[in-house]
């Protein structure tokens, strides 16, 4: 593929694989105003369908895109039945997290059934190319295209000529309203589900004999890439959803024909971030309407905390601090620091995520940022390890505030989106920085975690360390929360509009939340660094971020204690009960679904 | 209640409502007789609205209950609601800004499928909304305050309601059109329909209910005929301007 021609094609035919995914996706946020993350699985359910119908049933083409329909929208209904609807009444952060939960469950099922490698999908179609101008296009480019126009001349007909299409379109206006018309809100919701799930099931299909290889990554780059489309056409916005997605085709086509392969999710999330924050309704969205989104404090479960009394924080402190005195295994020991490490992750999204109200879904990016100062200092500049992971937590604090800065004048849904794109674009710049990062090489050699000279190489002295180091942030964070900036980081959380008319500056206090939040991260990167001694752009990816949110929630948003707790029992119960790795994730997810729908306050309370 | 009165169309009875912790409704107890417009006058806060929800069924009463008709509307869902014969013009309107006029008022008859006899109402409409002859294929957005509380009027009567329940229907609205939608009202009520609504402006409502009750902070202070209550010099006092008169 060469001429400008080609990868204008390129750029469309991808950018119609896109509008398949962020037509669903805006249909739903529609009538729900949800997010749906697990949209990227009902894809991938597609694919493998898609490849069991190709490979073993040896369907005809029409038929497998039939059946890939059909089963994916199958699947659909069951989110929106058995996971979506009984949120109904709930906190407006619990279908969202619920549609996360989902998702990690699909893939993880996809992946224990189809293992994670690489399946070949092949296209069922001539692999001839014809010549049109400058360029070439062949048989898949003109179905994807086919494909693409069909559907949305379908959808068009059903939401302007049929009832059920009318009450979708009323209820995405006025919720309210069209119940009183006698709309049944849950069968809207069901037909939206149904064809987003068809729509995004042949998507994959079609992606997957487009690349001619299907694999379980699928997933989350599919559900970003559509969110991404829908929130630059304008979130809910159907026609702009479409539009939306064939601009991102051509950006990430042209970004790949001008700077190489590695750039085009970088294209993608950029394009995001500027449209969020010079359009955060989007390209198409008319002036008039403010972003549909709650006040933040409805978007946290209200609770009152479970009261630890101090004594026993500090019997249990002193438990986990003699536990090495004792004949523990090393693996224990080793499973434990892990615990530590992502209890001090966990300590800086509670407060940045249940503090203060920000819900972040790229806190892994800050530990990127923490790990790679550190290991860049202490290797290339022969910085002490110690002083080294503190320069990583205040690399973390001043860069990661910098970067999601833009995002601070969002709300609800749409800091999620943001702070999960400049998780990806931290990543993505890490793997093309190659004069700095060393790009997919990653860093190696990094040297031993050590104190004043002394190099910390026994599990012990490891576990002594890093238990300490997140004690300590835990003692600052607790006293934090109890003064005056603490109060002010809730009262924005609960109600964003009075704190503002009772003079705290959102900006500053934001920054604040996450410049604490950002040295926490970092200084947790910066020793995982010398303690893996090897680390590359994937090290810390978003299932970190994930699963970081899932040990937040399991303690209770903004809860301190309950990070910590939440971080040693998703960590440590799967080791304790020798849980295969391959169903870690799985069970995360589970524990996320079961959380929001029967504790959405967590163990411990929201604070 | 006495064997002489006719079973009245719809009766709360004793409803007790709470938003969380806090109490909205107190043993509120209104009826609405069958073809009657009864109005139910309060101040900010008064539980007005939260009235119009339980009826609807979008906010559920902690207690009591509420007949349409001679049978419990408590546990039904909205829609199960508007299909007993329930038509709302909400607060504001709530029109469905990007559709058409058009559009709206057909969307007033989802829960019929008489696609003639709709077609025939939607003329009717025209015939008692002239003005929205014009706008029928316009953005129902665009339309002024006025115009929309038109089409909110239309659209809610295109279910061929029993009864309208409308939310502080002159609301916004400039003089012109507060007459305008009194009188249509009125000729609402006149073919049939039972009104129910929710005012603020106390001496405008008088003016064509029959009934009339008055709630503050959630209890039913006053109720009677209009008539009476016109006269009533706490009303006076309260919402016609009677401090002045003092």
């Amino acid at each position: 593929m060469s001429s400008w021609l080609d990868y204008t094609i390129n750029g469309l035919i991808v950018g119609n694989v896109y509008a398949l995914v962020a037509v669903g996706l805006a249909l739903i946020f529609g009538v729900s105003r949800l997010i749906n993350f697990a949209q990227g699985s009902i894809y991938l359910v597609g694919a493998y369908i898609g490849w069991v119908a190709v490979v073993q049933l040896h369907t005809p083409l029409p038929l497998t895109i039939i059946v890939v329909a059909v089963a994916a929208a199958i699947v659909g209904l069951i989110i929106e039945r058995f996971g979506l609807r009984p949120l109904q009444n709930s906190v407006r952060i619990a279908p969202l997290l619920a549609t996360i939960g989902i998702s990690f469950v699909l893939d993880q099922l996809v992946m224990l059934t189809f293992s994670p490698n690489p399946r070949a999908l092949p296209s069922q179609l001539p692999d001839v190319r014809f010549q049109v101008g400058g360029g070439t296009i062949g048989p898949l480019d003109l179905l994807i295209a086919g494909v693409g126009l069909t559907s949305a001349l379908l959808l068009f007909v059903f939401l302007r000529y049929s009832k059920l299409g009318w009450a979708v379109r009323a209820t995405a206006q006025d919720r309210d309203a069209a119940m009183q018309m006698g709309v049944d809100v849950n069968r809207v919701n069901q037909a939206v589900f149904g064809i987003a799930a068809a729509l995004g099931g042949v998507s994959g299909l079609l992606v997957g004999m487009y690349y001619n290889q299907i694999d379980t990554a699928m997933s989350l780059q599919a559900t970003l890439k559509g969110v991404v489309a829908e929130v630059v056409g304008g979130a809910g916005n159907v026609p702009g959803a479409v539009i939306g997605s064939l601009l991102l085709g051509l950006v990430e086509s042209y970004g790949v024909a001008v700077f190489g392969t590695s750039y085009r999710n970088l294209f993608a999330f950029l394009l995001l971030v500027v449209v969020l924050v010079l359009r955060p309704n989007g390209l198409f969205a008319s002036a008039r309407q403010a972003p549909p989104e709650p006040l933040t404090g409805t978007f946290i479960a209200p609770s009152r905390p479970v009261r630890i009394p101090r004594w026993a924080l500090a019997v249990a402190a002193a438990i986990f601090a003699i536990l090495p005195l004792f004949p523990v295994s090393f693996y224990v020991l080793q499973t434990l620091i892990n615990a530590w490490l992502l209890g001090m992750l966990a300590l800086s999204l509670t407060l940045v995520a249940g503090t203060i109200g920000q819900v972040s879904l790229g806190h892994a990016a800050l530990l990127a940022i923490g790990a790679y100062t550190s290991a860049l200092l202490s290797l290339t500049l022969n910085v002490p390890v110690g002083l080294a992971i503190i320069g990583g937590g205040l690399m973390s604090a001043a860069l990661g505030t910098l970067l999601i800065s833009p995002s601070f004048r969002l709300r609800g849904h749409y800091v999620s989106i943001a702070t999960l794109a400049i998780g990806e674009i931290v990543s993505l710049v890490i793997l093309n920085w190659e004069s700095v990062t060393r790009g997919p090489i990653g860093i190696s050699g990094i040297p031993p975690l050590s104190l004043f000279g002394t190099e910390l190489i026994s599990p012990t002295s490891i576990y002594w360390f890093s238990f300490a180091v997140m004690v300590v942030l835990a003692l600052l964070q607790g006293r934090l929360l109890t003064s005056h900036l603490g109060r002010s980081f809730r009262a924005i959380r609960d109600d964003d509009i009075a704190a503002r008319a009772y003079g705290l500056s959102l900006n500053r206090y934001k920054s604040l939340a996450f410049i604490f939040g950002g040295f926490a991260a970092g200084v947790s990167g910066g020793i995982a660094a010398h303690l893996y001694s090897y680390i590359n752009h994937e090290t810390f990816n978003t299932q970190q971020s994930i699963l970081a949110l899932t040990v937040v929630i399991l303690g209770g948003l903004g809860n301190v204690v309950g990070a910590m707790l939440g971080a040693v029992a998703l960590v440590g119960l799967p080791e304790v009960f020798r849980i295969a790795a391959e169903y870690r994730i799985l069970i995360y997810g589970i524990v996320l679904l079961l959380l929001v729908r029967f504790r959405p306050q967590g163990l411990l309370g929201t604070i | 209640m006495t064997a002489s009165t006719p079973e009245p169309l719809l009766a709360l009875s004793n409803v007790n409502t709470f938003y969380g912790q806090a109490q909205v409704h107190f043993d509120l107890s209104i009826t609405v007789a069958r073809g009657h417009i009864v109005c139910l006058l309060g101040g900010n806060a008064s539980g007005k609205s939260t009235t119009m929800k339980i009826i609807l069924g979008l906010v559920k009463p902690r207690s009591g209950d509420v007949t349409f008709d001679g049978a419990s509307l408590v546990g039904l869902t909205t829609p199960q609601i508007v299909r007993r014969g329930i038509a709302s013009v909400p607060e504001a309107r709530r029109l469905f800004a990007d559709m058409s006029v058009r559009e709206n008022i057909l969307m007033g008859a989802f829960v019929r499928n008489d696609r003639e006899a709709i077609a025939q109402d939607l003329d009717k409409m025209l015939t008692l909304f002239p003005k929205l002859g014009q706008r029928l294929s316009q953005r129902a957005g665009s339309l002024s305050g006025g115009e929309q509380q038109m089409v909110a009027m239309a659209r809610a009567l295109m279910s061929r309601p029993r009864m309208v329940v409308m939310d502080e229907p002159t609301m916004g609205l400039s003089p012109l059109y507060v007459d305008r939608v009194l009188e249509l009202i009125r000729t609402i009520n006149q073919e049939g329909v039972s009104v129910f609504m929710v005012e603020q402006n106390a001496s405008l409502a008088l003016e064509i209910a029959h009934e009339a009750y008055v709630l503050q902070t959630g209890k039913i202070v006053l109720s009677g005929s209009a008539r009476t209550l016109k006269d009533d010099p706490r009303i006076r006092d309260a919402y016609l301007g009677g401090a002045e008169a003092a």
